[in-house]
């Protein structure tokens, strides 16, 4: 052991028994019996209107699929939106370093466009956050 | 050892609700939905609209705005080649600085670094004749020009225009901004009253002084 090739630290911790000859039983659910308490126990946020089980979602039926989100278009609608408003924002802190460089260099027409760029980005903003459907 | 993971404390019941009740918190879900995110893009988004239309209507101070044309200034009875002076001008609070290079030249500059307004230095040692540095974050600039040649600064130095009296004091007569030339700068304050504005760069500084 000692030759080995990699040499062990001879204070770190040792398993104080050889390891079992048989893997541990399959049991389900966590050895931890505070993490096989229900869901709504553990977390208390997650409420029966939350998410997927919103009882106004329609009506699924027995089958695949059942219980799950009814129209995954509209999350990756909503992931969409926000991934394209996150973009824009990084064009508006872009600008703003332009903006300042050109007032500075006495550029103030530039400038004012720039602004214009600024003021229009947020408006694309707006609609992509005004997009949202108003039903949940 | 983490927040999550304390042993048992012994005895007290108390302690042992305080961190269940710790532990409930951060392991419960956060409640900032993507829609959340959204509405936060969109609020930051018009901040910074309102930033930009601010600068560009002017609440950032530039060197040598002011009232009216700037009066000419003596800053100094005689400034050595290898030395720097620093000054006011024109107004109180545009730090300046003048240096005379090895060779003669003599330079003025915002002493303002374009790149978070630390204070500007003449390091005689560096480089071959010398540069403007700013120690804040290594940003430096040449002498001769204003242009950054090192570092973060967006911008070169805005000029102070100086002259040689032969008795050798030196007066600060005008400024120019970063990306204008001394004698843009100086049409762009005296307007027609200079002969050398009002031949072929009075074009150039009524477009100055339009902007
Ligand atoms: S403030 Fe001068 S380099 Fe950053």
């Amino acid at each position: 052991m000692t030759d080995s090739a990699f040499p062990q630290d001879p204070r770190a911790p040792r398993p104080a028994d050889p390891p079992p000859a048989q893997p541990p039983s399959y049991h389900p659910g966590s050895a931890e019996p505070r993490l096989n308490r229900p869901v709504h126990e553990r977390y208390p946020q997650i409420r029966p209107t939350s998410g997927y089980a919103d009882p106004r979602v329609r009506h699924t039926g027995p089958g695949p699929g059942a219980g799950t989100e009814q129209e995954p278009e509209r999350s990756s609608k909503l992931s969409a939106r926000l991934a394209l408003a996150l973009t824009v924002l990084i064009g508006q802190l872009w600008a703003l370093t332009i903006v300042v460089d050109e007032w500075m260099s006495g550029n103030t027409g530039t400038a004012w466009w720039g602004a214009g760029f600024l003021v229009l980005s947020f408006l694309v903003v707006l609609g992509l956050w005004a997009l949202d459907p108003k039903d949940r | 050892m983490s927040v999550t993971e304390q042993p048992p404390a012994e005895g007290s019941r108390d302690t042992d609700a305080a961190q269940e009740a710790l532990h409930d918190r951060i392991a419960a879900d956060s409640l900032t939905t993507r829609r959340d995110y959204l509405r936060i893009v969109a609020t930051v988004s018009g901040g910074l609209a309102v930033g930009g239309v601010a600068v560009a209507s002017g609440i950032l101070h530039r060197h040598g705005d002011g009232d009216g044309t700037p009066e000419p200034k003596k800053i100094a009875d005689r400034i050595l080649p290898g030395e720097s002076l620093a000054f006011r001008y024109p107004g109180d609070e545009d730090r300046a600085i003048a240096v005379r290079m090895a060779d003669g030249t003599l330079a003025g500059y915002s002493a303002v670094c374009t790149h978070l307004a630390c204070a500007v230095l003449w390091r005689k040692e560096r480089g071959s004749e010398g540069e403007l540095y700013c120690p804040c974050h290594e940003g430096i600039f040449d002498a001769r020009t204003g242009e950054v040649t090192a570092g973060p600064p967006p911008r070169g130095l805005p000029k102070v225009l100086l002259i040689e009296q032969l008795d050798g004091s030196v007066w600060a007569i005008g400024t120019a901004r970063s990306g204008e030339s001394l004698q843009e700068g100086l049409c762009r304050q005296q307007g027609d009253a200079l002969r050398l504005c009002r031949g072929g760069a009075g074009a150039e500084g009524e477009r100055s002084e339009r902007t």
